[in-house]
């Protein structure tokens, strides 16, 4: 058994590696995915999946339901990491396997692979917490500066993270955008990233925070048929029942946190594609409580004043 | 959570567990509960959007959560749910809060046709909690009630809440906590609206918490307290303190504390950093039969 095949096996019982471990799959990471486009070409059938957020025993869920990789050909739309409590496993199982079956697998960048976001929402305080250090947090996020931003199944499905983009009319536009670089605040990588779909806006619509695209149905009719879409498949956004269709069919939202942050009751799905682009949708739930391991979270009565 | 409380500690404080699995006890004429549920369904969404009159809620609101704290004999029910405290904040309106990225965004090449939402995204809410007597199963609520029959009425009083007899270590017989509803603000911080209870041999005490805080920006925590000895008064009396306070992280910093974000995860420990803007203590008294 090759080095990798163990490091795999281990962080399926949810063992992160050491840190030099670490840092040397992250070497041969970047390796990989330096050469991936910022629109990577997916081939049919695969099958999408929104975010995850450290969920670990949720993500094994997720791949009882969907199928082991390689045999079963992956497309994650991002959020990794945050707000679970194994963010670290998480993320590098999906790098592992990554690397030892690249094109069985694809990863494209959320919003939280950012290392502004990681230091506020879990990230960073686990790979302390977990290391002692932050280097694993360092070299985790600079592999998310080389992360994809975007993929294309069959030329058919374009799926990202956040949205759409007013800067983006195509995707050859995307193709050019320099995406080794922390996320920035403004520009199209930051709305492919961040931007939502919104019902009550038809053309563009700007935040209340003053900061954040929302894009209406006509927005989506325009990119669909510019760049002869047939839908957007996205992420970025919790859904009740796991997924969610807007703009008659135009654009999907995937999640796949099932009882998000472990108290929200929510189902999680993934959509599988088959090789002609037929949908199903597989809807899950959050693992067993008692599988799922040590942070079994039991408050004790608090004298709050 | 629920925790295992000595059945005889239960006992001799006159208090007994509710059936059924159900979280909560009855005590002292009161039967204290907490309801739990999931986050609400699309469908669910839609209807509540309606009835709102908004078309944006919170990312998590939890529709069945509820605390309820009900004198029996009286049919008055105190509770605490996302409805009515959703309600309150469509009411306020306050206008949004812009985020710091917002500086940057100003420059930005506007698309045609770009409409700016004015929402209040924060979901900041003046709510502290309902009260309604109850007759034959048929709520009566307080405002609606035109019959001049007996109504729930909060007083100003200055009374205060008795913090040396609620820092006693008496055992804790029930203790809950529930989120009534929960935004991210697209990783822009958090915006958070609990309620935790604790129920003791010689009174129950409660905390309604709304905390906000805009990363880069601004904190605000709107709290509600309430406490009720058994026993004590001919007149069965709640006493309720409301404290708001209010800080912007430039302010923080001009004091010479951190503005480093992970300082303020946790509203209980910095609360005493923000100063108070408003506080005001009332009464409401309890009519003792129906």
């Amino acid at each position: 058994m090759s080095d990798l095949d163990r490091q795999i096996e281990q962080l399926k019982r949810c063992e992160p590696l050491s840190e030099s471990e670490v840092k040397a799959l992250c070497l041969k990471a970047m390796e990989i995915l330096v050469e991936e486009s910022n629109v990577q070409r997916v081939d049919a059938p695969v099958t999408l999946c929104g975010d995850i957020h450290g969920q670990f025993y949720d993500m094994m869920e997720l791949f009882k339901v969907g199928g082991d990789c390689p045999k079963t050909n992956y497309l994650f739309m991002g959020d990794f990491v945050d707000r679970g409590y194994y963010s670290v496993e998480t993320f590098l199982l999906l790098l592992a396997l990554k690397v030892r079956y690249p094109d069985r697998i694809t990863l494209i960048r959320g919003n939280h692979e950012s290392r502004q976001i990681t230091q506020v929402y879990g990230f960073y305080d686990e790979c302390l917490r977990k290391y002692g250090s932050v280097n694993v947090w360092r070299y985790c996020t600079d592999i998310f500066d080389y992360m994809s931003l975007s993929a294309v199944v069959e030329n058919k499905i374009f799926c990202v993270h956040g949205g759409l983009s007013p800067a983006i009319m195509t995707l050859d536009q995307i193709r050019t955008i320099d995406r080794k670089q922390e996320v920035p605040h403004d520009g199209a990588m930051c709305d492919l990233l961040w931007s939502d779909p919104e019902d009550i806006v038809d053309g563009w619509g700007l935040s209340p925070r003053g900061a954040g695209f929302l894009f209406g149905g006509s927005v989506v009719t325009a990119f669909n048929q510019s760049n002869n879409i047939d839908y957007i498949a996205r992420a970025h956004q919790l859904v009740m029942e796991g997924y969610k269709w807007m703009f008659d069919s135009q654009i999907v939202t995937v999640w796949s946190a099932p009882n998000y942050c472990y108290r929200c009751g929510n189902v999680a799905s993934i959509l599988e594609l088959d090789e002609n682009l037929n949908k199903e949708f597989r809807v899950f739930d959050a693992a067993q409580q008692d599988s799922r391991g040590p942070p079994a979270k039991k408050p004790a009565p608090d004298y709050f004043l | 959570m629920e925790t295992e409380v000595d059945k005889e500690i239960l006992k001799t404080s006159g208090a007994e567990l509710l059936p059924d699995g159900r979280r909560g006890l009855r005590i002292h004429g009161w039967e204290i509960e907490t309801l739990r549920g999931t986050i609400l369904t699309s469908l669910a969404v839609e209807e509540w959007e309606e009835k709102l009159q908004t078309s944006h809620l919170p990312e998590m609101v939890f529709g069945e959560n509820a605390l309820v704290l009900k004198h029996l004999s009286s049919n008055t029910k105190i509770h605490f749910n996302a409805f009515d405290a959703l309600a309150g904040w469509k009411q306020e309106g306050l206008p949004p809060v812009e985020v710091p990225a917002a500086a940057q965004w100003k420059f930005r090449s506007k698309p045609s046709q770009q409409v700016i939402l004015d929402y209040d995204y924060t979901f900041t809410t003046p709510y502290c909690g309902s009260e309604v007597i109850e007759k034959d199963k048929e709520a009566v609520e307080e405002k609606a009630n035109s019959k001049g029959e007996a109504t729930l009425q909060w007083k100003k009083c200055e009374d205060q809440l008795d913090l040396a007899a609620l820092s006693l270590k008496e055992p804790i017989l029930f203790y809950d906590e529930v989120v009534l509803y929960e935004d991210e603000l697209a990783d822009n911080g958090v915006s958070l609206l609990t309620v935790k209870v604790r129920v003791m041999p010689s009174s129950w005490f409660l905390l309604l918490r709304f905390w906000l805080r805009v990363d880069g920006v601004l904190m605000r925590l709107r709290e509600t307290r309430m406490h009720y000895v058994f026993g004590k008064d001919e007149t069965p009396t709640v006493l309720r303190e409301n404290c708001w306070r209010e800080a912007t992280f430039q302010s923080l910093s001009a004091k010479g504390y951190p503005v480093d974000l992970a300082v303020y995860s946790d509203p209980s420990s910095i609360s005493q950093r923000l100063p108070v803007i408003k506080q005001t203590t009332q009464k409401l008294k309890i009519p003792r039969e129906v």
